[in-house]
């Protein structure tokens, strides 16, 4: 029987990472993923990423997927595609279907990275089609460019959610609403905010009532919801949708695991059944590990530091490594991991509301609620300043674990310190050249360059701007709030779309000056869009 | 609540269920004890819902043939619960000579006892069943044999005993037996509740061997393990039950549409519990080679799961029924040996009529427990 | 005693007997009371709707794998992948406990269907 020091189930983030610090130490590795490409859920995330240089922070999730297909072409990976492996048996073995035979394959250690798959709820009618998971709206936009619908309900606000919908947007569908039983939005503040702002509302303490139509979608009922999820009678709402997407957590994928004999436990926090590890993805199988949302979920940029790990204590297992390197890795990857689980999103908290941020700032209810910050609440946080001339305004108003703005600003305008969850400070004398790094860097969209006063009764306003096409110079259209309400009359100034801002457009647009703080999307006129 | 019952019925599949069921319809208090988490998690829940008259031993045979005609054909209505019962036929394929001479064995041992069985050739075979391939020469035909589904029988079992006021208590795994002034009288468990009754059932597979070993009884059983697997549904096909002289699988089609094959590798006996769910990684490929070999238009069915149970398997290949005159008030029903689903309602009827008259309609005689004897 | 901290004491009593392991199927749990969202699918591969579900809990079926086995939810071609979660939900909903303390189906070989044709066809070593 074929016989590897390691064999990962799962070419995702974790699987990868594992795979590639385990090779990088010697070990014969073999990677199987019954995909037609490698990277999970990576080659989905057109987004940017949070977190810090270290965690690739403000790349794009593809391009992390890119840089790890090639790391691992040069540590010697194997990367067997279109192979399902349909078991894991005793002695370490799996059986794998390839192509149209199976295959035995023993692997002295086992990493089981198999990641997770979407929950459903249900409701009248939710097995019409139409009716999908938001990763398959993502998988059918951006793996296979094919647009999942035309107008689409979201049900689910946590970043899943949210960050769907602005997907769904980009690719020129229209988000009807997003919909969320829970009292307040689940997901990063900012990514609400960056479809707050382009008008789409938010109703929390709201569920689906009912899927309309009758061989596929037509329509959606939503109504509001008491504190014990009972539906509150005449709070429904109609919208006309043909998509209803499903944001509503994920299950972990550990079935390997669990038919292999590993402990198991049941773990909401986790978001389900999950092996009982030890340190570093150790389950209760001597020589199997675990890494990524299959032993609990998180997101990507965890998932590929505990795939790190899972490969480090697989080559210590095995000897690849002696206790010394094997300790000082691990102290190494430990520390990245605590830097990421920080803040307000972190595993700990959830489930906690909190209502100060760690500065002591009240937090945004309306954030929280609707989406966006109100004008009044904004003027608290320290990234939002008024000065003379072009400057940041910064409007990160939550602790997430995040800080390149903090790195690419080359006159050090803008400050986070030491502890990566810190909310950013427009710094004192520093003097803002108005660059655009900052607005082009931040993954939540949240950095606006604001010239509150050009002199001629305007001001300038430079948002970040992923959509197409792409408005010229002089089109003239509608500044929206952070609400999403149309504000005033505005014309762009000036569109940069720079290598180093990685396809985040810079849009200027100039607005009568006491918009100036308010004015934070634009929608150009129907006509000058022709 | 009362710890106590006339009768105590250890293991909750398909023998204890029933059995606790028939008991209660003969008005007597049951406390039934299930040692796993399920009700009829042992063989009951794991076999080929096989409802079969041929092939079995004579000492056997005419348990099973009471249950066909006496409960089988009305089971569903008795239980309020569709068990899936149909009676068209069981044939048992050969291919060769060897085949041919085993077949011809268990019909004649069978026709001896009065069943309605015989060997039939490769085209009458193929007329009952046109699917199997040509590389079948013979079959034994029996056709008031069939098949049920084991899954909604035990449960159906259950249901309604415990309308019945059975009590069922599931993860209470029973550990020794205790004598009370000569007789029979509590049941241990490792949780540390105790149970009294007047007449204990020992029903528990496998298990039962060690528990009976706490009231110095030995019951010559082995534990061997078989594989199944089912597909996902596929257009009605045929209703008959398979087997093959060569036991390389068995099944049915199910009126889901799913086929049910259980199969071995030839490993069985040897394989290795971890006490985990898993399979041996090489019975599943075997059994579809075996399976391809008579049915070739079964190639693009998909399997959507295997499983593997343990079967009791005693020192000469039948069940172990009836009364302990060492140990007054045990009454033991197990060591199936992987064909004690069909035979359940039959075994456990005779079983709640001896418990309560004293006597049995079929003759149980030689299945007792003091039978396994010497060779020489 | 009033209703709340009765149903309070009730709902205590039946976590205590879900974790202790030792689970009496004779304890009450109440008459099947029907409900308008009866009818809707829960698992969608066997089709079997909430209401056939909770019936099931009424006849007996205390756990995600009797209620497998007695009514076929997530025996389909997705094993559960998609109703797991659901149908544990709503058992233990009928059972008044935390669905943390039922066990999920067990997990089995394979993964993923796979042709019989396929799964007969291993690859001999060289």
């Amino acid at each position: 029987m074929k016989r590897y020091d390691l064999v990962v189930v799962g070419a995702g983030p974790s699987g990868l990472s594992a795979a590639i610090e385990a090779a990088g130490r010697g070990m014969h590795v073999i990677v199987f993923d019954e995909n037609e490409k490698p990277g999970g859920q990576l080659f989905k995330q057109i987004h940017k990423f949070f977190g810090s240089k270290e965690h690739k922070a403000r790349v794009r999730g593809f391009r992390i997927g890119q840089e790890l297909l090639e790391e691992a072409g040069r540590t010697g990976v194997e990367v067997c595609l279109r192979a399902t492996v349909i078991g894991l048996y005793q002695d370490h073995e799996l059986v794998v279907r390839i192509g149209d035979a199976i295959e035995h394959v023993k692997g002295d250690t086992i990493i089981i990275a198999t990641g997770a798959s979407e929950n459903m709820v249900t409701f009248e009618g939710w097995t019409l089609p139409g009716v999908i998971g938001a990763g398959a709206a993502q998988t059918l936009m951006n793996l296979h460019g094919v647009l999942p619908g035309k107008r689409v309900l979201m049900l689910g606000s946590g970043n899943v959610g949210l960050v769907v919908s602005y997907q769904l947007m980009q690719c020129g569908c229209e988000v009807a609403a997003v919909a969320d039983a829970a009292p307040h939005i689940g997901g990063y503040g900012v990514h609400a905010a960056k479809i707050a702002r382009c008008g789409v509302p938010f109703y929390l303490s709201h569920t689906i009532k009912k899927a309309e139509g009758t061989d596929h979608v037509t329509g959606v009922e939503i109504a509001q919801v008491d504190e014990h999820f009972q539906f509150i009678p005449g709070t429904e709402k109609h919208f006309d949708v043909d998509t209803i997407c499903i944001a509503v957590g994920l299950s972990p994928m550990s079935q390997l695991l669990k038919m292999a004999g590993a402990r198991m436990a049941d773990d909401p926090k986790k978001g389900g059944q999950v092996p009982v590890c030890g340190r570093f993805g150790a389950t209760s199988l001597p020589g199997v590990f675990t890494a990524g949302d299959v032993a609990g979920i998180e997101e990507a940029s965890s998932a590929m530091i505990e795939g790190r790990m899972a490969g480090a204590a697989a080559a210590a297992y095995l000897g690849f490594m002696n206790e010394d390197a094997c300790e000082k890795r691990e102290k190494q990857l430990t520390d990245s991991l605590s830097e990421l689980r920080q803040g307000m999103f972190a595993p700990q908290n959830k489930g906690k509301q909190l209502t100060v941020t760690d500065e002591g700032i009240p937090l945004s209810k309306t954030l929280l609620t609707k989406g966006y910050v109100s004008d009044e609440e904004i003027e608290a946080f320290p990234g939002f300043t008024h000065r003379v001339g072009v400057h940041p305004v910064i409007e990160c108003t939550q602790n997430i674990p995040c800080n390149p703005c903090q790195d690419v600003c080359p006159k050090n305008c803008i400050s986070i310190g030491d502890q990566i969850t810190a909310l950013p400070k427009v710094a004192g004398g520093a003097e803002c050249v108005g660059c655009g790094m900052c607005v082009a860097s931040c993954s939540g969209q949240a950095i606006f360059l604001v010239d509150e006063d050009k002199g001629d009764g305007t001001a300038e306003v430079t948002i970040p701007y992923e959509f197409l096409p792409l408005p010229a110079q002089g089109t003239v259209g509608t500044a929206l709030s952070r609400s999403g309400q149309p504000l005033c009359r505005a014309s762009v100034v000036q569109i940069r779309s720079g290598k180093a801002f990685d396809k985040t457009n810079l849009l200027t647009m100039s607005v009568p000056k006491e918009f100036a703080m308010r004015a934070r999307f634009f929608r150009a006129d129907k006509e000058a869009a022709k | 609540m009362s710890e106590c019952a006339e009768v105590i019925v250890i293991g909750g599949g398909i023998i204890g269920c029933a059995t606790s069921y028939f008991l209660a319809k003969r008005g007597v208090s049951v406390i039934c004890l299930e040692g796993s988490d399920y009700i009829g998690n042992g063989g009951s829940s794991r076999n080929g819902g096989g409802v079969r008259q041929s092939g079995r031993d004579p000492r056997e045979l005419p348990l099973v043939m009471y249950g066909i005609r006496k409960y089988w054909p009305t089971l569903s209505e008795e239980l309020d619960t569709d068990c899936e019962y149909h009676q068209d036929g069981n044939l048992r394929l050969g291919k060769t000579e060897k085949h041919r001479q085993i077949l011809e064995g268990l019909t004649a041992k069978a026709q001896a006892v009065g069943l309605d069985v015989r060997m039939i050739g490769g085209d009458e075979v193929r007329r009952i069943n046109p699917y199997l391939s040509d590389e079948v020469t013979c079959a034994s035909w029996c056709p008031t044999d069939g098949h049920a589904n084991p899954l909604t029988t035990t449960l159906g079992f259950y249901k309604a005993a415990r309308r019945l006021g059975v009590r069922f208590i599931t993860g209470e795994k029973v550990y020794a037996l205790r004598k009370v002034r000569g007789r029979l009288r509590k049941v241990l468990c490792t949780s540390g509740n105790v149970y009294e009754g007047d007449t204990i059932v020992l029903a528990a597979g496998y298990d039962s061997r060690a528990i009976a070993a706490t009231v110095d009884i030995d019951l010559p059983m082995q534990k061997i393990m078989l594989e199944a697997l089912v597909t996902e549904a596929e257009p009605p096909m045929f209703r008959q039950m398979l087997g093959t002289a060569d036991a390389d699988f068995y099944g049915h089609q199910t009126n889901h549409g799913s086929f049910v094959f259980g199969g071995s590798s030839g490993l069985e006996g040897f394989t290795k519990d971890n006490g985990t769910p898993i399979c041996c990684s090489l019975t599943a490929p075997c059994i579809c080679r075996g399976i391809l070999k008579y049915f070739p238009d079964l190639a693009d069915a998909k399997i959507v799961r295997t499983w593997a149970g343990w079967m009791d398997f005693t020192a000469d290949g039948v069940p172990i029924l009836g009364y302990v005159p060492e140990v007054p008030g045990l009454v033991l029903e197990c060591g199936f040996c992987g064909h004690g689903f069909g035979i359940a309602p039959g075994a456990a009827s005779q079983i709640a009529e001896l418990i309560t008259t004293g006597t049995t309609a079929v003759d149980i005689s030689a299945l007792r427990y003091d039978r396994f004897k010497a060779k020489i | 005693m009033s209703e709340a901290s009765e149903k309070q004491k009730a709902m205590k009593l039946a976590q205590e007997a879900a974790a202790s392991r030792v689970n009496d199927r004779s304890r009450d749990i109440g008459e099947f009371v029907p409900a308008p969202d009866d009818d809707i699918i829960v698992c969608r591969c066997e089709e079997v709707t909430k209401g056939e579900i909770r019936k099931a809990v009424h006849d007996g079926m205390w756990t995600v794998t009797e209620v497998r086995r007695y009514l076929r939810t997530g025996m389909g071609l997705c094993q559960g992948q998609t109703c797991g979660r659901l149908v544990k939900g709503i058992i233990a909903r009928e059972l008044g406990i935390s669905p943390a303390l039922l066990e999920p189906a067990t997990s089995r070989v394979p993964m993923r269907p796979l042709e019989m044709h396929i799964f007969a066809n291993e690859e001999k070593e060289e």
